[in-house]
């Protein structure tokens, strides 16, 4: 048996709705009027600086959200890029927006026209500004590159998810000396972006992004919820490594967490029976 | 009651009455959006974000038969299908935006369009020759000498070569980015560069040679060495540069990427909930 | 101490086209020149190797061969050197693709080394060619294999193939080993059936990440890139491809080493020769 429902593991299907209880109940309290402290982000400061060196130097900004697929980062890659091209737009800097992906695409089509139109600058958007390269991994590498190296850009921003090509996109931006901030959840590229960028984001500070951009009451809330969910799991951590630790690995106890099977495990666990 | 059998000829009016109704819950949803004010669109939008998520949620969370189904599962698969669909028509839509960008280039003759015309003549010879070999292969068009030796030259000695040369860029990369970066210039600077370089003697056959050959470290632990874990040799098997690479990537790789992957798996779910809800504003 | 300055200021700002142009010379010398270095086994490999072991002829695997020509340097060897492992341990072997350029690279490479140990398409192993969806042909997979792929590279219907006597989902295998650039083993430990022995073959980058399901006991054994194809070559007592590879990796890996001692050297004496 896999597990492809609640039912095959109890335990999840409980950490899932605890989660999600925890995120909503605190998006609740922020819309109510709850203060919410948020700390600083350097790397998130460093955005404004980067894109008023662009304008200085009259070279443009890439934006990549990498090989990401369209789902709930590209979501986030594009809302982060989104709030870049806002600020983009007030000093009329060009841009560019490679994706690797066709309906990230199609989706930042629309959100970078959005954002020129929030902005209050219609007349900058320029389709071709949007790019999709390929879906390849290392021909979309190479177009990067190539369009990092031709074009000589002054800021670079890679916020999604990457695989081996990251330090491609990192070490040519630092040949043509653009200042870089790299986020991303892909924790085997974050050595490569912390030694070639400027500024590194890792892992749930790039969800925290948004957050910490738009200070709005939702994403805080939101944030406030993960963090508290993040107590609940080490708190688990330590019951667990005492009760392993004090009862032993053939406890009940020990092999009902360890292994926890469907409801009828859980339910024979707590009331017993067969 | 999710998938029809299309051979019968129920199956097909079936087809026919759910393409024809979508059509018009396509071109009726059009102007039902343009009358509606922002709001009204919005919460509508918000509301088909929430039953097609629904779907997917719900099914998770139902109870399941013996076989491990509930009665949602079933929709699952041409759910997903749909999506697959979706992207097939979104890469025709990238490729026709790459396409028309660099005819522009060309024929208005902007700056450097001579790549343009290397990338339309490639992508239009790799195009040719792998439809032809398609279309071969399921015996619709002839396998010619032609087609085999062009499909040779194009995929096995141009593009496999690139895209080995791609990556192998990543190892020079990695040189230059290492020498300027690994240096004691701060205490997390130097942390980084003394574990780098660690890792980097332990795993390859470097860490073997100075620790096996020339300090003579043991190889293997024995019984007496567990007995005895502060002795000696213990002390040296364990100081090993394989084995303090192999300890870094174990006791402290791991363990910080299991925080990470909370972190992340945390603030993934709770971005989903809020796509689904409609919570998040970000895009839209 | 001024030709000193300089010596080390130039030291700290060379050119990185003098550093890439070592390195290749490094690499091209490592490569050509025959010199044996020694190998330990290390635990994860000793653990991919001894779980295959375990296998009795007859036994069914599942191979996903999901790596491009990117990245032919080191899931190559990783896939030779098991292909010829399950063809000495006599057990039928059946390859699954995710990405539509491996079926061709992974069929074609199989084809070539199965002619060794003289084992026939169709009956001894097969190639059920590109799947589109990683997850959803895994679930597939798991409930019902020749409903969801239908037929092999070859056109033949799945259940067809004597080589899928007896097998009708996931269920019916020992294992699956995933030989892999991108982080798709977390579907497979996520989705396959509980008994399914899931083994990892990615490259070096990708290796970091999987130490978690390593320490759990969800990935039973690994083979870490080229270095982990020539430590396997070796308990296989057969040379392949990984041997020299990871010869030429490891003289690199002890240049770079020299150059980020340089470099520090170069550092600090130019900041000694400042303060001076």
């Amino acid at each position: 048996m896999s597990y492809q429902h609640a039912a095959d593991n109890w335990f999840s299907a409980i950490i899932i709705a605890l989660i999600a209880t925890a995120v909503l109940l605190n998006i609740a309290r922020a819309k109510a009027g709850a203060q919410l402290y948020i700390r600083r982000i350097p790397g998130l400061d460093a955005i404004d600086e980067a894109i008023g060196r662009s304008t200085e130097m009259g070279r443009p900004v890439t934006m990549i959200p990498g090989l990401t697929a369209f789902g709930v980062v590209a979501v986030q890659s594009l809302t982060i890029f989104k709030y870049i091209t806002k600020q983009i737009a007030k000093f009329v800097t060009p841009m560019r927006l490679l994706t690797a992906d066709a309906t990230v695409y199609a989706v930042a089509q629309e959100a970078i026209q959005d954002a020129y139109n929030e902005a209050g600058r219609p007349d900058l958007y320029d389709p071709d500004n949007v790019r999709f390269l390929s879906d390849r991994q290392f021909a979309f590498a190479s177009g990067v590159a190539g369009l990092l190296q031709r074009e000589r850009v002054a800021a670079s921003f890679m916020f999604g998810e990457f695989f081996a090509e990251s330090l491609i996109f990192a070490e040519t931006g630092n040949i043509v000396g653009a200042i870089q901030i790299a986020g991303t959840i892909s924790f085997t590229q974050v050595p490569f972006f912390v030694v070639a960028c400027d500024y590194t984001i890792i892992g749930d500070e790039f969800y925290a992004t948004s957050a910490y951009l738009s200070r709005e009451p939702v994403l805080l809330g939101s944030l406030v919820g993960q963090d508290i969910a993040k107590l609940l799991f080490i708190l688990i951590i330590i019951v667990g490594v005492i009760a392993a630790t004090t009862l032993g690995k053939d406890d009940e106890f020990i092999k009902l967490l360890g292994m926890p099977g469907g409801w009828d495990a859980f339910w024979k666990a707590i009331f017993g029976g067969s | 009651m999710w998938q029809i059998e299309v051979g019968t000829t129920t199956g097909k009016v079936y087809v026919t009455l759910i393409v024809l109704a979508f059509l018009a819950l396509f071109l009726g949803f059009i102007p039902v959006m343009q009358a509606l004010p922002p709001r009204g669109r919005r919460a509508l939008i918000a509301l088909i974000t929430f039953f097609a998520g629904l779907v997917f949620a719900a099914e998770f969370f139902l109870p399941v038969d013996k076989k491990g189904e509930n009665w949602l599962s079933p929709a699952i698969d041409p759910a997903q299908n749909t999506l697959q669909i979706i992207g097939a028509m979104a890469l025709a839509l990238g490729t026709y935006g790459l396409i028309r960008l660099h005819l522009r280039n060309i024929v208005q003759q902007r700056s450097q369009w001579g790549y343009s015309v290397v990338l339309i003549v490639a992508f239009l010879t790799m195009g040719f020759f792998s439809v032809w070999k398609t279309l071969a292969e399921k015996g619709e068009l002839r396998q010619t000498e032609f087609l085999q030796k062009g499909f040779t030259l194009l995929f096995d000695n141009m593009l496999v070569p690139l895209e080995a040369t791609m990556f192998s860029l990543i190892a020079f990369y990695i040189f230059s980015a290492a020498y300027r970066a690994f240096r004691i210039r701060s205490i997390e600077a130097s942390i980084l560069m003394f574990t780098a370089m660690m890792v980097m003697i332990g795993i390859v056959s470097l860490g073997n040679i100075i620790s096996y050959s020339w300090l003579g470290l043991p190889i293997e632990q024995t019984a007496e060495m567990e007995q005895n874990p502060f002795s000696l040799r213990n002390i040296g098997y364990n100081l090993a540069l394989p084995r303090i690479a192999y300890w870094i990537l174990q006791a402290l790789n791991a363990p910080v990427q299991r925080a990470i992957e909370f972190g992340v798996g945390i603030a993934g779910l709770a971005m989903a909930i809020r796509l689904w809800l409609s919570l998040e504003r970000g895009i839209t | 101490m001024m030709e000193q300055q300089t010596i080390w200021h130039r030291l700290l700002m060379i050119d990185r086209r003098i550093l890439y142009l070592i390195l290749f010379v490094n690499i091209i010398i490592f490569l050509l020149i025959p010199v044996k270095v020694p190998t330990v086994t290390s635990p994860p490999v000793r653990k991919f190797y001894d779980t295959i072991e375990q296998l009795q002829p007859g036994d069914i695997v599942m191979v996903s061969s999901n790596w491009s020509a990117g990245t032919i340097g080191e899931n190559r060897p990783q896939l030779e050197a098991v292909i010829r492992h399950l063809m000495r341990k006599k057990v039928r072997f059946t390859v699954i693709s995710f990405d539509p350029q491996a079926r061709d690279i992974s069929f074609r490479f199989i084809s070539r080394v199965t002619q060794e140990g003289g084992y026939q398409y169709g009956k001894d192993w097969a190639h059920f060619g590109f799947l589109p969806a990683l997850v959803a042909g895994i679930k597939g997979m798991v409930k019902d294999i020749p409903a969801t792929i239908k037929q092999d590279i070859k056109g033949t219907p799945i259940a067809q193939l004597p080589v899928m006597q007896g097998v009708k989902t996931l269920a019916d295998y020992k294992m699956v080993i995933d030989i892999t650039p991108a982080g798709t083993v977390a579907a497979w430990i996520a989705y396959r059936p509980k008994d399914l022995i899931v083994l990892f073959c990615p490259t070096s980058v990708m290796a970091a990440e999987a130490y978690t399901f390593l320490d759990s006991g969800q990935v039973a054994g690994m083979l870490t890139g080229a270095i982990g194809a020539q430590e396997y070559e070796q308990l296989l007592q057969q040379e392949g491809l990984g041997t020299p590879f990871a010869k030429a990796i490891s003289f690199s890996h002890a240049l770079i080493i020299l150059f980020i001692i340089l470099g520090n050297i170069a550092l600090f004496m130019s900041r000694r020769a400042q303060g001076g």
